[in-house]
Parts: structure tokens; sequence; C-alpha cells
């Protein structure tokens, strides 16, 4: 923390005796905040409410709902029966392996381009600039990008591939069940890749540079130094980019739809494709609320640690 | 506070951070190049790609003999998308900048004024609403796609550029609110003390002392609330189905019919679909990844 900081903290406000129970400046405040709040208010959070009313129904568009209870919820995730549960607990999977691995990804690369990025190198300005790029170019033109490049026929990595003799036939990278995922995959860490080095940068200019010099004077290898200073002085800024980009990477869909479209035969379809597929193609709204609130929990968890981090170093 | 602690361009040659690849250590350095090098490379080349695609003709496109760099440089796709007779990219890309710059417009206005109250004005319950932005700020599109579907059918807002930046304010108020928080914070309040003292009010006080100052995470600020609609998916996918009302990237949907590819022309229209943002990019690169990290993750 720097002392500019300190000495902002002690606000106009704080400084003042309190005498009215809503606070000093209560008029002001409100009259201010008010716009910010509706928006939350009436963009988010009625939502999602709503979202909760219509997976208690069963309604299609365009129909009025009756009320169901839970019975959509049971559908989902017991009744083997119904087509809907298989079709749930494969995208519950399928977005689980797509998220980790993703994630699991995008943590090794950033985490090597930040280390890379904070040496000594020349021209870093350039470097940085150029690993940043994909974060920047709006992820469905990429996608489409990718998908160009993964094409069978005139594809370049097809191309490529039958060019140096390494296949005879071209591979069907999107196509086939077994490799459509990992095609997904690589395509989705190429473009989430820069956010995590960006932080993990910026965790790791935060380090101040007196540790390491005292470290390097006790004796300590270059390892000890990464293992006992590096490591937990970024900890913080692991959890919190691992909490966002999951959040962010279960929401981004783009890659998915357009490369595979959740096929084939179902083998990429996370569940914010399954819910687009049965809300909006289906037209059962209540099945369609129904799937992302079983994930709800996940965010929620995730949602309350990012808070709880942001709002700690934020005061 | 990030934003203070980088704008020093000495903090990072004076700290070998990692000594694996400080000068020192001929052999990691190395390695550190070649790494980067590769990284380079990898993050490179989609977009040359994109780029090489959209000034090939197409019969070069269509052979299976593929080539690296272009036999012959066409400008064709580009002219098809832009003046060809049955092309909505014109129209798609107004309507992505009205979208974007009514969101950005409304974003930094109300964050300005919330983003000011939460910080410097005492009033009941500012903490807990500085805690419900940072929730609506997280709130997964995914779980709000459906109810703000059929909400905006019910407001008759389907396939109107007001739905989709009604839609967009979702991610982009409470993200602004925030980031100016965080900077406004960091700001001294002794000038906004002294004309306060010199009888102006608090409403002059924060549109010519204090939003002056915050500049530079205005500037941030909009930046990406700019990029962030501009790029934005699900909710236009969903909420608009009007070729006329798209927004341009999903507008390259329609160079794709039936099973039948259009690359020149989509890649064309790719690249122009990128001009935006990534102009904005370059031109506020240096506090874009300050504010990123300092809006996104605090250390």
């Amino acid at each position: 923390m720097s002392t500019l900081q300190v000495a902002a903290r002690g606000s106009v406000a704080t400084a003042q005796p309190r005498r009215n129970p809503f606070g000093r400046d209560w008029k002001l405040g409100y009259a201010l905040s008010l716009p910010v709040f509706f928006v939350v208010i009436g963009l988010v959070a009625y939502p999602l409410a709503y979202s909760f009313w219509l997976s208690l129904q069963d309604v299609k568009v365009g129909a009025p709902g009756t009320f169901v209870g839970f019975a959509n919820y049971y559908k989902v995730l017991f009744d083997s029966e119904a087509r809907i549960h298989d079709a749930f607990w494969s995208s519950a999977w399928i977005t689980l392996l797509y998220v980790g691995g993703a994630c699991l990804g995008k943590l090794i690369i950033g985490m090597v381009s930040a280390l890379i990025l904070n040496a000594e190198i020349k021209a870093r300005h350039f470097w940085r600039s150029l690993l940043f790029l994909p974060w920047s170019i709006p992820a469905l033109v990429t996608a489409y990008t990718w998908k160009w490049m993964y094409n069978d026929v005139n594809g370049v990595y097809n191309a490529a591939l039958t060019g140096i003799g390494l296949i005879d036939a071209p591979i069907l990278f999107l196509a086939k069940p077994e490799y459509a995922l990992w095609s997904i995959l690589f395509a989705v860490i190429w473009q989430g890749t820069p956010f995590w080095t960006m932080t993990f940068l910026a965790g790791l200019q935060a380090i101040p540079g007196e540790l390491y010099e005292a470290a390097e004077i006790d004796g300590a290898t270059t390892f000890k130094s990464f293992v006992y200073i590096t490591l937990p002085s970024i900890m913080s800024v692991v959890v919190v980019t691992v909490m966002l980009s999951t959040i962010w990477t279960t929401n981004s869909i783009q890659f998915i739809y357009i490369l595979t479209n959740g096929g084939p035969g179902g083998a990429t379809e996370t569940f914010p494709l399954l819910a687009i597929s049965q809300g909006l193609r289906s037209y059962d709204l209540g099945i369609g609320s129904t799937i992302p609130l079983l994930f709800f929990p996940f965010f929620a968890f995730m949602i309350y640690v990012v808070t709880k981090r942001m709002l700690k170093t934020g005061e | 506070m990030a934003v203070v602690q980088h704008s020093s361009p000495s903090g990072i040659a004076s700290a070998p951070l990692l000594g694996w690849f400080a000068k020192k250590n001929r052999g990691y350095l190395t390695a550190g190049y070649i790494i980067l090098f590769l990284m380079g490379a990898w993050t490179a080349f989609p977009f040359y790609w994109q780029l090489a695609t959209s000034f090939r003709s197409d019969a070069d496109l269509y052979t299976p003999v593929v080539a690296l760099i272009p036999r012959a440089i066409t400008f064709e796709h580009y002219y098809n998308v832009l003046f060809g007779a049955r092309s909505q990219f014109g129209v798609q890309f107004v309507n992505s900048l009205i979208v974007a710059l009514a969101t950005t417009f409304i974003a930094i206005f109300l964050g300005a004024m919330g983003g000011y109250a939460l910080t410097r004005l005492n009033f009941f319950g500012r903490a807990e609403m500085a805690r419900l932005l940072v929730y609506a700020y997280l709130a997964p599109g995914t779980i709000l796609f459906i109810p703000l579907y059929v909400m905006m059918n019910n407001f008759g807002l389907r396939d109107s550029l007001m739905g989709l930046v009604l839609a967009h304010l979702t991610f982009s108020v409470p993200f602004s609110t925030w980031m100016l928080m965080g900077y406004f914070k960091t700001l001294p309040v002794e000038l906004e003390e002294a004309a306060l003292v010199d009888g102006a009010s608090r409403w002059t006080a924060l549109w010519r002392i204090v939003l002056p100052l915050a500049a530079p995470a205005v500037v941030v600020c909009a930046v990406f609330a700019f990029t962030l609609s501009w790029n934005e998916f699900l909710y236009a996918l969903v909420l608009v189905q009007a070729k006329d009302k798209m927004t341009a990237p999903i507008g390259l949907t329609s160079y794709v019919v039936g099973d039948q590819f259009y690359w020149g022309q989509m890649m064309a229209a790719a690249t122009l679909v990128s001009v935006p943002p990534l102009a904005l990019y370059l031109f506020g690169q240096r506090w874009v990844i300050q504010g990123w990290t300092a809006g996104a993750v605090k250390s």
C-alpha cells in the first residue's frame, strides 16, 4: 500500500460526526447511486429471481406457465427416463472437462509468459503488446478464424501436417468426437491466456525487489526464491484469477458455438449450449432456466471468494 | 494500489524479480527467449492467417495446396463486404457502434455518479451497495440470458438495439462503477474540500474537480466498456435475430450459407470488425494493462 492511498483513506464523509441515521449525505448519496442501483436490481437481481421463478414452472415460449414446484429439477437431476437427464449429466461432465482443461492450460502458459515478460528481456513492450493481442479481438472473430484453420479440406493445419508428411488423410479436428473438445480447448486457451498473463505480471511486479536481494545475500537459490518468495506473494492473485476465469470461461461459449455448436453428437455440449437448445430452440423455458441455475451454487461460491478478496484489498 | 505502483517505469528494471530469467543467468535467459519466440508465433499466426485469407482470391483459397503466403493480393472480398449489393455489413457495423457507444456513455455517466457517492459520501447502506456491485459484475450471463430474453420479449425490445444496450448495462455499469470507485479512492480529498469551502456544490466538485483528475481511469473504463460491448456474444445472439439489427460480430454468421462458407469475405469482415477494439487497445494499451489489473484483481 502506498502512502498516497493511506492519505486518501480518511474521506470527507467519515471525518464528520454522524447525526442523521441515514448518514450525513444521504440525500445526494442516494440520488447519485440510485441509477446504478436500479440497473443492478432491475437488470441483474430481478432476472436472477425471475429465472428461479421460471424454473419452478412448466412454461413454453409464448404460453402461460403452470407452477410445478421442483419437478423440473427432479426431472433434470434424477429422472433417468427423461432425455434431458442424460443430456444434463453429459453436459455437466463436459463443462467440467472444458473449464478445467482451459484453466489449467491458461494457468501454465500464463505463468510462464508472465515470468518471462517480467524479466529483463529486450523489446519488452513489443512482446507484451503481442502476447496480449488475442484479448482485444472479439472472440467470435477468432473463433471463425480457428474454424477456418481447422478445416479438413484446405485448412492450414491439415495442409501443414500433410505437407511435412506426418499424416496421409486430413484430421477431422472438429467432426470427430474424440478430437473436438481438444480442438476447442486449444483455441480457448489461445484466446484466454492474455488475461492470466496480465494479472500474473501485475502480481509479480508488486513483489518488492528487496525480498529477492535479501534472499540472495542469505544464499538462496533461484529455485528457493521462487518457491518461498514468488509463489506465496502471488498466491492471492492466482486464486482470484482462477475464480474469475472459471466464471468467464464457463460463460464464454463463442468458441464452442462456432466451432462445433455442441457436436459432434453432443461431445462438446457444455451446459450453456444445452440451456440455449432447451430454452430457445425447444421453447422450454422452465427446463432452460433450471439447467444454468443448477450451476448457481458453484458460481455463488466463486463470486463469494472473489468478492471477499476484492473488497478486502479494495478498501 | 497497482495503478500507483506501476506508474514508475523503473520499478521493473531495478528489481530482478525472478532469477531464472534474469540477465546473469545466460542459460535460462536463452531458454526464455526461445519460449517467448514460440509463444509469439503461436499468438500471431491466427492473426496472420485471418489477414492473409482476406486478401486471397477464391481461386487461391479453394485449392488443395495451401500456400503460406498469398499468391496474389486482391481486395475483392473487402469490396464485396463493404459495397456488395446484399451485404448488411455496413448496417451491422453501425449497429455495433451505436450499441457500444451508448453502453459506454451510460456506464461511465452512471458509474461516475455512483462511484463518487460510494467513495465520498456518507449514507446508510453504501458498503452493502458496493458489495452488490461486485456480485452483479460477476453474475454469469449464462444464468441471465433466458430471463432477459423473456423480459425483452414482454417489453417488445427483442430485435432492437435498445434491448441490447440494456442487456450490456448488466455488466458494464457495475464494472465502471467499481473501477471508478477504486480510482476515486486514490485521489486526495483536499482538492474537493478546497472547492467545497469555496462554495462549490458536491455536484460541481464531482464534474469539475474529481472527474478531470480521474481522466486516465475514465479513459480506461471507456475502452473496457466499449470493448466488452463490441465483443459481446451471448446476449447479441439470443436477443437479436433480424439481420439488420445484428451487431457486426454476430453478422459474421451471414457468410455461412447452408454448409457453404465464404471464407474470404468472412475473414475480410472479421478483420474490419476487429479494427475498433484493436485501435482502442493500441491507443490505450499502457493504461489498459494497468487498469485491467487494478479493476479486476487488486494486489
